[in-house]
């Protein structure tokens, strides 16, 4: 066990220093500063697809991450713009509001299951556009602008993280919060997955009636792992309106609640790092695919029927197969 | 012996179907009762009820003296009362051990967040459980097969798998849902040691069978159903001599009644 | 409020028409088919060709626009879910299938057709007019009259025919029709074709009223789930019923919350998702789980 406890470590370790110290350089030394807004998207989006991919792992396909990340976006910026609140603080809190919204709407849709929860989330998605449509606070389609960029966070006068305005590049700084955040959620996933709470999950997803005949509170743990999926789904959003300064409706629309999904199918269900994968892949892969004008999307979606068709399973597929190997 | 169950005047209407009818009878501390009747007879409807996967149109049940119909199931099994499934049911895509070890679940002291952190608590359930665990499976001779995918057993160890999960829960009474189906008479007749051996481990099992020879053989009481209606109760040997259970089952299956 | 509930008709038979389509698929292969709008906005497209652009008769161009579509869904059942179907071991795969289908559908209409709204002709002339109570073009009457003969049609279809006898079968129980020597392959493949055939024709129809752009695609795929959930998936009734309400809600909600915009989209998602929590299995689905 604990070789492998320390092998585990070490690769983690190394992942995140390519991430922190490599990764930068490489950019710096290459002035490619667009890459820092890439892989900054590509932090962001995987972390809420992380939040898809734990409902997947009991058993929901949900398409409807979008309408938290959205209402994650609403929070922060109406608190940082409407009432000066530090941006810091609106993280934790654009995070905590989207995971109680989420016990509210899973308490009942939690109950459907297969193309039915699919379906609902869906049109969740819509329901929030709607709702930032229609409320006065959200200021309709015109939306949130001008956010300022985040300010200090300061404890105790300790100065944690430097005003962004100071920095030369904060392109740069929305990079590091964002890649230790993704670094702290798959850690934190992780984790999750391989407690026994992960493995109360998995057997929710195999079968709910057994789960609760051995006594398992199975609608208490579908709500608790919808709320930590909306969390990150907050999260996401919310770092999201901080880098682009504005939100608006459309910000996060169905189009976006189907890409998570996507996401964490290429990286792999049965895989906690398939949603970075994947998100990473797709990201990247269509981004890449710029250069072919407008045939981007013809381009990108034949690869993606063709990656179903050869690998329906998924990209991590081919050598994680199962829940086990993964331990 | 005191009454751990008592099922009281239950009734289930399916539409104007009555699938369980105005039936009650008390199951005893620590014995094995058979619950027994052609097809039809309302015998799994029954078991929902007691288990409250369903609830009754009308009438109780009650463990200890409390009502527990109408309750959610994981309360129901959370105060003793576990039911396993006519199917082979089992979580496929863990291990034997596994399935066993989270079947634990109700032991546990630790919280979510407890288990996430990895929390004193947590890591004792962890290890009483795997211990406890092992245990089961040894006695259910499983243990060879404890690393096995549970999709890959053969039948008769899945069925198996099926009472040691029932086991794990800890249950005062286990509801056991045809565990002779589809089994040929030594598979049965070791079957019939394993309920025994739940027994003997102050267990009180409540069963659904088909099987006769090994109801009569296993049995310290039965119940006879007929279309949703208590006929019968008594011994194997009462009830063998019954004139209405031998009516109904007359021209159905009367061979494999052993007359 | 006369007028609400005519023009409530008239939507609902558009809107019944492409949630048959979508059903049926849902039905024979459980199947969520996330491209269905897309379907619909080729077949608008297809009609306009035809008859706005070469100035074919209308009936011609509706008749080109069935066959096309009718071959293009065959094509994507044969040739992409078939195969992932049979090799996938979650059901959410088809779906992201159904998605990759919707992005490319979309690729290839936006090179084809453009990006512009494109409109075509009046099929007829003048309008009904009782006493302003309702106000109806002649071409909307049509249109609604067209599609309930339509779903009339398809409703014999279903019930009568040999291939609806076999569909309903593969619908109900696919494997006790398969031992009953339904030709699974065979029927799912028809089917598909039918409901894609469905919504194209929609398309069609409709293009002669609202026009076509291509980027609606999307949204009528949200509103055909909903109708579909409405009434129930997989069942045919309830896609008909859940057709008809949606048309009815909008069209009432239009007319009396007009004035507060987008309003009568948010009570209609709403209350679907109160309803939905109460009655998961829709209408006339049936329970499940």
């Amino acid at each position: 066990m604990m070789p492998g406890k320390l092998a585990k470590t070490a690769g983690f370790l190394i992942y995140a220093a390519i991430l922190l110290i490599l990764v930068p350089r490489l950019i710096d030394s290459y002035e490619r500063w667009d890459l820092y807004y890439t892989l900054t998207s590509v932090a962001l989006l995987s972390i809420a697809s992380a939040g898809v991919w734990l409902t997947f792992f009991i058993g929901r396909i949900n398409i409807g991450q979008a309408a938290y990340a959205l209402i994650g976006g609403y929070v922060s910026a109406v608190m940082v713009v409407d009432h000066g609140i530090s941006f810091w603080w609106t993280l934790p809190a654009a995070g905590l509001f989207c995971a109680v919204v989420s016990v509210f709407v899973g308490l009942p849709i939690l109950r459907l299951r297969g193309v039915y929860f699919a379906m609902v989330t869906l049109v969740f998605t819509e329901v929030a556009k709607m709702v930032a449509l229609a409320l006065p606070i959200t200021h309709g389609a015109s939306g949130i602008v001008n956010i300022p960029l985040p300010g200090a966070l300061e404890i105790f006068g300790f100065t944690l993280i430097p005003d962004f305005n100071t920095l030369d590049n904060s392109r740069r700084g929305f990079y590091f919060l964002s890649v230790v955040l993704m670094l702290i959620c798959f850690l934190g996933m992780y984790r999750l997955v391989h407690s026994r709470m992960g493995r109360l999950c998995f057997s929710l997803q195999q079968n709910e009636e057994l789960a609760s005949s051995i006594g398992v509170n199975i609608s208490y743990l579908r709500i608790v792992a919808y709320a930590i999926s909306s969390f990150l789904g907050g999260i996401g959003g919310a770092i999201f309106a901080a880098i682009s300064q504005s939100v608006y409706p459309s910000s996060f629309a169905v189009a976006d609640s189907i890409n998570f999904m996507l996401n964490c199918f290429l990286g792999g269900l049965g895989y906690v790092f398939g949603p970075m994968l994947g998100t990473f892949v797709l990201y990247f892969g269509w981004d890449w695919l710029f250069q072919t004008g407008k045939y981007q999307l013809l381009i990108f979606s034949s690869i993606l029927i063709a990656l179903m068709l050869v690998l329906p399973n998924g990209l991590l597929s081919i050598r994680l197969p199962g829940w086990k190997k993964n331990g | 012996m005191a009454d751990v169950l008592t099922i009281d005047k239950l009734t289930r209407r399916f539409g104007g179907l009555y699938a369980v009818n105005n039936v009650s009878f008390n199951v005893a501390e620590n014995e094995i009762l058979s619950v027994i009747g052609p097809n039809g007879a309302g015998k799994s409807t029954l078991f929902k009820l007691i288990a409250s996967f369903l609830r009754p149109t009308s009438g109780e049940v009650c463990f200890k003296g409390e009502r527990i119909s109408g309750l959610a199931p994981h309360i129901v099994a959370r105060k003793g009362v576990v039911r396993t499934f006519q199917e082979t049911t089992i979580f496929r895509n863990m291990s034997v051990r596994e399935n066993v070890i989270i079947a634990h679940h109700l032991q546990s002291r630790a919280t979510l967040f407890g288990y996430f952190m990895g929390s004193r608590n947590a890591r004792q359930d962890e290890q009483s459980f795997g211990e406890s665990a092992d245990d089961i499976l040894q006695l259910l001779n499983l243990d060879h097969v404890a690393n096995e995918l549970a999709s890959n057993l053969p039948h008769g160890n899945l069925r198996a798998l099926g009472i040691a999960i029932g086991l794990a829960t800890n249950a005062t009474v286990l509801l056991l849902d045809e565990p002779f189906a589809g089994m040929n008479h030594e598979e049965t007749m070791r079957t019939v040691q394993m309920v025994q051996g739940v027994r003997d481990r102050g267990v009180t099992v409540l069963l659904v069978e088909h099987d006769m020879a090994a109801v009569m053989k296993i049995s310290d009481r039965i119940v006879v159903l007929n279309f949703g209606e208590k006929i019968a109760e008594g011994t194997a040997a009462e009830i063998q001599h019954d004139e209405r259970v031998i009516e109904a089952y007359l021209g159905i299956e009367d061979e494999s009644i052993g007359l | 409020m006369e007028q609400a509930i005519v023009n409530g008709l008239y939507l609902g038979s558009q809107y019944a028409l492409i949630a048959l389509g979508l059903t049926l698929i849902f039905a024979l292969m459980n199947v969520l088919n996330f491209a269905h709008g897309q379907l619909y906005v080729l077949g608008g497209f297809i009609t306009y060709v035809v008859y706005g652009q070469l100035g074919l008769p209308f009936v011609l161009a509706l008749v080109a626009t069935a066959v096309t579509l009718a071959l293009v869904g065959a094509a994507i059942e044969k040739f992409l879910f078939r195969p992932v179907i049979r090799r996938s071991v979650r059901e959410e795969s088809t779906m992201l299938l159904a998605a990759a289908i919707a992005f490319f559908l979309d690729a290839v209409i936006l090179l084809l057709f453009g990006e512009k709204q494109r409109g075509v002709p009046k099929i007829m002339d003048g309008l009904l007019n009782w006493d302003f109570r309702i106000v109806m073009p002649y071409d909307r009457i049509l249109i609604g009259v067209l599609s309930i003969f339509i779903i009339v049609g398809f409703i014999l279809y279903m019930q009568y025919s040999k291939p609806g006898r076999a569909m309903r079968a593969l619908a109900q129980d696919r494997v006790a029709a398969q031992l009953m020597g339904v030709r699974v392959d065979r029927y799912s493949m028809i089917g598909f074709a039918l409901g894609a055939m469905l919504a194209g024709v929609v398309g069609g129809l409709l293009v002669t009223i609202t026009g076509v752009n291509s980027g609606i695609g999307g949204p009528i795929s949200i509103k055909a789930f909903m109708m579909v959930m409405i009434g129930g998936a997989g069942v045919i009734s309830g896609a008909i019923a859940g057709g008809f309400i949606l048309g009815m809600m909008e069209s009432v909600g239009l007319f009396y919350l007009s004035s507060y915009g987008d309003i009568t989209y948010l009570i209609i998602f709403a209350s679907l998702m109160v309803f939905l929590a109460i009655r998961p299995q829709g209408l006339m689905g049936k329970p499940w789980g």
